[in-house]
């Protein structure tokens, strides 16, 4: 791929691929804390995730995966903790660490009044790409996305499944080495998760490293190779999928280690049609 | 059925006091408004009483009334849930028993009882006699009923395009007439007033053509009776009960339909030339090109452009409009507009909203921060200098002193550098997230944040005049020279005045924005979009 920049345009895509010094990590978080107000948010973290995996975050509402992965990408200030992806200190040099990421936030908000192929060519230009090679890569994007017909569509106009895909567009465009998704397959039809699904596997295999966060126990079971699990701003455990699953579904363990909501069926005697 | 929406209604409304503190003092706020309109119109009507033009007069007032039914509703729709017919679509009611649901609902709470209130006031002003005072109480009666089926009409007809991106889009360009008419009323009309250009005699021809519509109707009905004709008085009414009657037949049609027609937002249009343009031109032509499209196709954008030439106007035109014209007022107008394209566009990250994390994973650097600020500014000025230059012209040509254009056009350039060097300045360091509130499809300030918003506004302006000040000192003095002089030589100094400006600003904003990037996205991702 043609990473060459335009005059004027950061050069961030023009970096060569980083290499991790130490242990082949592409993520190394360090006791990274937020609180707003009393409520602690991200209560000290620490999690690793190798180089050229796909790794899940999961955890129930509230337990503090946004605020994590905001943190992870630069776009919320930590009040402590240290986050490096691919060795580069996110908070210490935050444009370095941003030039090598793409970001697919959980509530897609996209820039609503241009179309599909303008908003993935505007945010290869932001991203330092030349406009011939933005718009030749916005074209191979849409078209894998399965977005050709609609490219020329207003992204307001867009269904969900689109947006979701149309963000993940923006945020490959630039060839990032480290993807972070939140979310990615939320209110997604199951064709178009099918196609987001395909292009992650494709994109990890080709060495680069994914983190997205779900609540799709059989989505992470079935493609993440690493998981970790959050509940109440702290990382519960983390491992293989296989060393997190502990011979159980990651469903079973899951509930196991967060906890399960209490049983209150016996109050709905009513309902069901055997009832009247 | 239709207690059940009335409780439901009272309980929407009852929950906003239980609410956030935000919800229970707009609540408050919007309960003291009606009071106010309550007794206002009450007194207004009722000082009517001995006129000759009262039943012209009382028209006028019945057919704002209905004219203010017919557009509240739009402004606030997805705001009051009664009105979408789409959330009741669920539930086994037949359309019948809906329709008066739906009617007991929009006549409860403290705005439709404000209009009853009000409107009676024609039983002081307009009515006399026994059988005057019943037909008034019946007339307003009528008048309400019919300013709800109208409502009620149209919002279910538009509830479907309502829902939709080109519904919000309609209900933001609304912002545009009702700005021009405030705009008159309080600049134009008092100054025509006072010269006695407008009096009550001229409202004498509204009666011709008004009176056949509905609100003339109930109005001359009143008149009537108390003239002692009950036969011509009751057979208004008739035709008033019998327009409410097709209202409402037309409302059953239109709720039948809606509650089984597909959202419009599915039948999506297609952009013309999909390719972004000027994005060959570096980072400073991308997000350029990406201000310019939005100016075209946002619609707050293309309000804010209009409402700018409305201010701009509004500016000059008391001063323009009365014997004693004084004509340099439009150098005023010219800092004024060029003033509110800054204010307009301070706080970048806010206005842009959630979409800016795209800009801020991406834009880090001080020098990229450089090429987004002036991307901007380019684009705004592309627009700005032309409209806002136009519009002194026409002042100008209004004022038959199309001289002073010319001498307006360099305060504009100068002007506006420093109004966009500053709207940059203020997206830095004084960024705040926008919100949606109830009665307006635009965004304002959220709570909390009132603060920010007027200091950025006052802070432009305040900035902008005192920036522009050396080039009017300027203009003034070589006003007596030739226009060669004057074009020549005033105009490109303030061009290259305003360009340094703006640049100063774009380097400051640039210095400050580099470092609070994550807070800038925070405002952002707090931010509504329109």
């Amino acid at each position: 791929m043609n990473n060459e920049s335009a005059p004027g345009i950061p050069s961030a895509t023009a970096l060569p691929r980083y290499q991790p010094e130490t242990g082949g990590l592409a993520v190394a978080v360090r006791g990274l804390w937020k609180k707003f107000g009393d409520k602690e948010a991200v209560a000290g973290i620490d999690l690793e995730i190798a180089a050229g995996s796909l790794a899940g975050l999961v955890g129930p509402n509230g337990a503090g995966k946004t605020t994590s992965l905001s943190m992870m990408t630069g776009l919320l200030r930590p009040d402590g903790g240290q986050v490096l992806v691919n060795g580069l200190d996110v908070w210490a040099d935050p444009p370095a660490a941003k030039a090598i990421m793409g970001v697919v936030p959980a509530e897609v908000r996209l820039f609503e009044r241009l179309s599909g192929e303008e908003l993935l060519e505007y945010s290869g230009r932001l991203r330092g790409l030349l406009a011939a090679e933005a718009r030749s890569r916005a074209a191979q994007l849409l078209d894998v996305l399965d977005l050709t017909e609609d490219a020329n569509r207003l992204v307001a106009d867009y269904s969900t499944g689109m947006r979701k895909k149309a963000a993940l567009g923006c945020a490959l465009i630039h060839n990032p080495s480290m993807l972070f998704l939140d979310e990615p397959l939320e209110g997604v039809d199951p064709v178009s998760a099918d196609v987001i699904r395909r292009l992650l596997t494709r994109f990890v295999a080709s060495g680069s490293t994914v983190l997205f966060s779900s609540h799709v126990m059989e989505l992470v079971e079935q493609v993440c190779d690493h998981v970790s699990i959050i509940d109440k701003g702290k990382i519960v455990v983390s491992g293989t999928t296989d060393q997190v699953r502990g011979g159980k579904t990651l469903q079973r363990a899951f509930i196991d280690l967060v906890g399960p909501r209490a049983h209150d069926e016996e109050v709905l005697s009513w309902l069901g049609s055997s009832s009247s | 059925m239709a207690r059940l929406l009335v409780q439901l209604k009272l309980r929407l409304l009852l929950n906003a006091l239980h609410s956030s503190r935000a919800a229970k003092v707009s609540f408050i706020i919007s309960t003291i408004f009606a009071v106010l309109l309550a007794v206002g119109t009450f007194l207004a009507l009722a000082s009517y009483r001995g006129k000759s033009t009262s039943v012209d007069l009382t028209a006028v007032v019945f057919t704002v009334f209905a004219f203010g039914w017919l557009i509240a509703p739009i402004m606030v729709f997805g705001v009051d849930s009664t009105l979408d017919p789409s959330t009741l679509a669920l539930y086994p009611f037949r359309t019948r028993e809906l329709i008066t649901g739906l009617l007991a609902a929009s006549a409860t709470g403290a705005w439709p009882l404000a209009n009853v209130i009000g409107l009676l006031g024609v039983t002081v002003g307009l009515a006399s006699g026994a059988l005057g005072l019943i037909v008034a109480v019946i007339a307003v009666g009528l008048q309400v009923l019919f300013c709800i089926a109208l409502s009620r009409f149209v919002t279910t007809s538009l509830a479907s395009l309502l829902r939709s991106r080109r519904g919000r889009d309609l209900a933001a360009f609304m912002i545009i007439p009702l700005v021009a008419l405030y705009e008159f009323f309080t600049q134009v009309v008092p100054r025509a007033a006072a010269e006695g250009k407008i009096t009550a005699a001229s409202f004498t021809g509204f009666g011709s053509w008004m009176r056949w519509l509905p609100p003339g109707l109930a109005a001359h009905a009143i008149q009537d009776a108390s003239d002692g004709r009950p036969g011509l008085a009751f057979a208004r009414l008739g035709a008033l009960a019998a327009v409410i009657v097709v209202f409402g037949w037309l409302w059953v049609r239109a709720l039948s339909r809606a509650l089984v027609t597909t959202d419009t937002t599915t039948q999506a249009a297609r952009v013309r030339g999909a390719k972004l343009p000027l994005a060959g031109l570096g980072l400073r032509g991308t997000v350029a090109a990406r201000f310019w499209l939005y100016q075209r196709r946002d619609p707050t954008s293309l309000v804010y452009w209009a409402l700018i030439a409305v201010i701009t106007a509004a500016v000059s035109a008391s001063s323009l409009l009365g014997h004693n014209r004084h004509p340099a007022v439009i150098l005023a107008s010219a800092v004024f507009g060029a003033a509110f394209v800054g204010i307009f566009h301070a706080n970048s990250a806010g206005l842009t909203g959630p979409p800016f994390f795209l800009e801020a994973t991406a834009l880090s650097r001080s020098r990229d921060l450089r090429a987004y600020f002036s991307g901007q500014n380019l684009a705004l000025c592309v627009i700005g200098a032309p409209l806002v230059v136009a519009v002194c012209f026409g002042l100008a040509a209004a004022a038959g002193r199309p001289g002073f254009g010319i001498e307006a056009g360099p305060i504009v350039l100068a002007g506006l550098g420093a109004a966009l060097g500053l709207s940059n300045l203020f997206s830095a360091v004084l960024p705040y997230p926008m919100a949606k509130r109830a009665g307006t499809p635009m965004l304002v300030a959220a709570q909390g944040y009132g603060a920010y918003r007027i200091g950025s506004v006052l802070g432009t302006l305040a900035g902008t005049a005192v920036a522009a000040t050396p080039v009017i000192i300027g203009v003034v003095q070589t006003a007596t020279d030739s226009d060669t002089i004057r074009i020549g030589v005033m105009w490109p100094c303030a061009a290259a005045y305003g360009f340094a400006l703006a640049l100063a600003g774009v380097r400051l904003a640039a210095a400050a924005a580099a470092s609070k990037m994550p807070e800038l996205c925070q405002v952002a991702v707090r931010s509504a979009m329109t």
